[in-house]
C-alpha cells in the first residue's frame, strides 16, 4: 500500500517534469524520425563509379559507358582534376580511368564492400562492351538483386538504429534518472527528510526502481510503435527473448547508476563522472553506426564492455529473428557488469 | 514526576577536523519549548542531528521520552516530528501532496485539512512547491514535522533567512505547538527569538553547552541588568581615555559604545561629563535592559552575530 501510493507519486511528479518527459519519451523517437528519415533509402549505400575522362573519346569509351549504365551503376563523370579532388576527400569508393588502350580502376580501402561490389560491375560491362565493339555474343549476365534477410521490408538505417535506441535509453535511464536523481535526493537532504520518517528505506527506493522499470516499458513500446507506424520495423524475434534481454539490460545500467551516485558528493560531480561513462558507451557500442570498421582492437574492448554486447544480442533477435542460444557469451558479459555494479552499489551507496 | 522529554549526558561528537559536541548534558521538561541558543559553528545543528538519529556520536547517552535509538527506532520515529534546516522538497509537488504523501509513513496521522488551516497554508494547498515563498516553504516545514502528531519536535533554524513578517507568522506556529501540549526543541542564533519563544534556553559555543536557564535568569544572574549605548554617526572612535576617565569597560561594537551597568542612573551624569570633557562626538544616548546577546557576550567575549 505504501510501496503503491510511493510509486503512484513517483509517476504523477514525472509526468508533471516537462523536461524529463521530453528526454525520455519524446527525444528518442525524434531520434529515430530523423536519422531513419534522413539515412531512408531502399537498400545500403548506392554502388557508383567516378569516370575520368579520356582525353581523346573514342567508340571504345562510347560502348563501356552504355554497358555501365545497362548495369544501373551510377556513373560520377569528372574530368581528372576533379575526380582527383573527389579521391583526396575520400569520396569515391571506385575511379575508374583511362590507362593507355584500356582502363585502370582504383578502389578505396577505407570503402571496401561498396568499392568490391562495384569492382565487379565494372569488370563485367567491360566484357559487354567488348564483345558488343567486336560483334560478338554478349556474355549473359546472372541477375544481381540486393536483399537483407529477415527483414518485412527492404533494410534501412531505422531498423538497426531502434534497437540501437532502445539500449540507449536503458543507459540514461540508469545513470540520468537514477543516479543522477539519487545524488540530487542526497545532496538536497530529501534523504535525510525521509529518514526521520518511519519509512523504511527500501520502500522509497524500491517504489523508484519500479517506477523506472514502468517508464522503460512505456519508453521502449513507443519506440517499437513509431517504427513499425513509420518505418515498417517490426520484431522478426520472439517477444519473450527481446523482453528477458531488456530486462537484463534495465537491471545492468540500473545498477550502474546507483553504483556511480556513490562516488560523487555533488550533481556536478556525478555529472562529470556519469557523462565519462555514457559518452564512450554510446559513441563505441554501435548506437548509431556498426563497429565493422573500426579497428580490431577496439571492437574487442568494446565487446568487453556492457552496451556493445546488450545491442548485438537485441540486434540478432529483433532484427533478425535469432534466438539466445547464440549470445550466451554476450548476455554473460552484460550480466556480469552488472553484477559488479550491484556490489558496488551495495558497498557505495550512501544516504547522507 | 513525568519522564523527561529528553535527556542527553555526556554527548561528543569528532569530526575530522573539528570537536562539534564536546560533552553536552540537557534535560528538556515535557510542554517545554527549549531552546538550544549560539552562534553558527556552535555546535547546535550536530546535537539536534544526533539526537534525531541522523548522525552517530562518539560518546554519550540519549533518552528520548524515555526510549533510546538502540532499542526503538521506529517507536522514536513514530513519536518526533523533525524539520530540518534545509527541506527541499520536490519542485512540482503541491503541500497538499507532501502532507498526505508523509502522513502515509506513519501510523497515525493528523488530517491534512487541518495542518494547512495551522500554518495557514489552505490558500496555497494546490500551488506547486516552488511557487511558494521562502515562509510559506518554511511554514510548511512545519506543518510535514507535525504530520504524525508527535509528542516532540524538531526545529532547527526554523525562521533563518526569513523577513520579519514571516518570522512572527512562524513563532505563531511554535506557540500554538505549545499550547497544544507538545514538546520542541529548537535552535536558533537569534537571541530575540530565543527571548519571544523559549520557557529554557541552552546557550552554546564551541560544542559545549556555557549556561543554562529561563531567558529571565540567564539575564538577571549576569548582575548587570542595563546597558547604557552611545551611537555615532559613522563608525565609533576608539574609547580610550573616556573609558579610563570613568573607570568602567567600553565595549566598541560597530558604530556604537556598549558600557553595562547595574545603576544606569547614577552613570548617567558621569558619563555626560566625561563625554564633554573629551570632545566625544556621540549623537544619540539609549539605556536598555541587557539582552541574551550581552549574556553571550559576557560569558564568551564574543558577539552572537558575527
Amino acid at each position: 500500500m505504501i510501496l503503491w501510493r510511493q510509486f503512484a507519486m513517483e509517476w504523477r511528479l514525472y509526468a508533471r517534469d516537462r523536461v524529463a518527459m521530453f528526454w525520455t519519451m519524446a527525444f528518442p523517437v525524434i531520434l529515430l524520425l530523423g536519422f531513419g528519415t534522413i539515412f531512408r533509402d531502399s537498400g545500403g549505400p548506392k554502388l557508383a563509379v567516378v569516370r575520368v575522362a579520356s582525353l581523346a573519346p573514342g567508340p571504345q569509351d562510347a560502348a563501356l559507358d552504355q554497358a555501365l549504365g545497362d548495369l544501373q551503376l551510377k556513373v560520377v563523370a569528372l574530368t581528372r582534376a576533379e575526380a582527383e579532388a573527389r579521391w583526396a576527400r575520400g569520396e569515391t569508393a571506385a575511379q575508374l580511368e583511362p590507362d593507355g588502350e584500356g582502363y585502370r580502376l582504383r578502389l578505396n580501402s577505407y570503402l571496401m564492400a561498396q568499392a568490391g561490389a562495384t569492382a565487379g560491375l565494372v569488370n563485367q560491362a567491360w566484357l559487354v562492351a567488348q564483345a558488343r565493339l567486336s560483334g560478338a555474343p554478349e556474355p549473359r549476365r546472372i541477375p544481381v538483386q540486393v536483399e537483407s534477410p529477415g527483414r518485412k521490408r527492404s533494410a534501412n538505417y531505422a531498423s538497426f538504429l531502434l534497437p540501437g535506441l532502445l539500449g540507449l535509453n536503458l543507459v540514461s535511464m540508469g545513470l540520468f534518472s537514477v543516479g543522477m536523481v539519487n545524488v540530487s535526493y542526497r545532496e538536497k537532504g530529501k534523504f535525510r527528510r525521509l529518514a526521520v520518517t518511519p519509512l523504511p528505506k527500501w520502500i522509497f527506493l524500491l517504489g523508484q526502481v519500479l517506477h523506472r522499470l514502468t517508464v522503460a516499458v512505456v519508453q521502449a513500446a513507443i519506440l517499437l510503435l513509431v517504427g513499425y507506424l513509420v518505418f515498417g520495423i517490426a520484431n522478426q524475434g520472439s517477444f519473450l527473448n527481446l523482453a528477458l534481454i531488456m530486462a537484463l539490460g534495465t537491471g545492468c545500467f540500473m545498477a550502474f547508476g546507483f553504483a556511480l551516485s556513490g562516488f560523487a558528493e555533488t550533481s556536478e560531480g556525478y555529472a562529470a563522472i556519469s557523462n565519462l561513462v555514457f559518452f564512450p558507451l554510446m559513441m563505441l557500442s554501435g548506437v548509431y553506426f556498426t563497429l565493422d570498421s573500426a579497428p580490431v582492437w577496439l571492437q574487442h574492448v568494446v565487446a568487453g564492455m556492457p552496451l556493445a554486447p546488450f545491442l548485438k544480442a537485441l540486434r540478432a533477435v529483433f532484427n533478425d529473428g535469432a534466438g539466445l542460444a547464440g549470445h550466451g557469451l554476450g548476455l554473460g558479459i552484460v550480466a556480469a557488469w552488472g553484477l559488479a555494479a550491484f556490489l558496488l552499489a551495495v558497498k557505495r551507496f550512501r544516504w547522507a | 514526576m513525568s519522564l523527561p522529554a529528553l535527556r542527553l549526558r555526556g554527548l561528543r561528537k569528532t569530526f575530522p577536523k573539528v570537536v562539534a559536541v564536546d560533552g553536552v548534558d540537557l534535560d528538556v521538561a515535557q510542554g517545554e519549548v527549549f531552546g538550544l541558543l549560539g552562534p553558527n559553528g556552535a555546535g547546535k545543528t550536530t546535537t539536534l542531528e544526533i539526537i534525531e538519529g541522523l548522525t552517530s556520536s562518539d560518546a554519550g547517552e540519549i533518552e528520548i521520552l524515555g526510549l533510546t535509538w538502540a532499542n526503538n527506532g521506529q517507536e522514536i520515529r513514530s513519536r518526533i516530528g523533525v524539520q530540518l534546516q534545509s527541506t527541499s522538497l520536490f519542485n512540482k509537488i503541491t503541500p497538499r501532496e507532501s502532507l498526505d504523501l508523509y502522513g502515509s509513513y506513519y501510523p497515525k496521522r493528523r488530517s491534512t485539512e487541518e495542518l494547512l488551516k495551522l500554518v495557514q497554508l489552505e490558500e496555497k494547498a494546490d500551488a506547486y512547491h516552488i511557487t511558494l515563498s521562502g515562509g510559506q516553504q518554511q511554514r510548511l516545514a512545519l506543518a510535514m514535522a507535525l504530520v504524525n502528531d508527535p509528542e516532540l519536535v524538531f526545529l532547527d533554524e526554523p525562521t533563518t533567512g526569513l523577513d520579519p513578517q514571516a518570522r512572527r507568522g512562524l513563532w505563531d506556529v511554535v506557540r500554538s505547538m505549545k499550547a497544544e501540549g507538545r514538546t520542541v526543541v529548537l535552535t536558533t542564533h537569534y537571541m530575540d527569538e530565543a527571548e519571544a519563544l523559549c520557557d529554557r534556553l541552552a546557550i552554546m559555543d564551541h560544542g559545549k553547552v556555557i549556561a543554562t536557564g529561563t531567558p529571565a535568569s540567564l539575564i538577571a544572574d549576569l548582575a548587570i541588568p542595563s546597558v547604557v549605548e552611545l551611537t555615532f554617526d559613522g563608525p565609533a572612535p576608539e574609547p580610550g581615555a573616556f573609558a579610563t576617565d570613568l573607570g568602567l569597560a567600553v565595549e566598541r561594537r560597530a558604530d556604537l559604545w556598549e558600557i553595562p551597568t547595574p545603576d544606569p542612573k547614577a552613570l548617567l551624569p558621569r558619563l555626560l561629563e566625561a563625554a564633554e570633557t573629551r570632545a566625544v562626538p556621540f549623537q544619540q544616548v539609549h539605556i536598555r535592559r541587557a539582552t541574551l546577546e550581552d549574556v553571550f557576550l559576557h560569558r564568551t567575549g564574543r558577539s552572537l552575530r558575527e
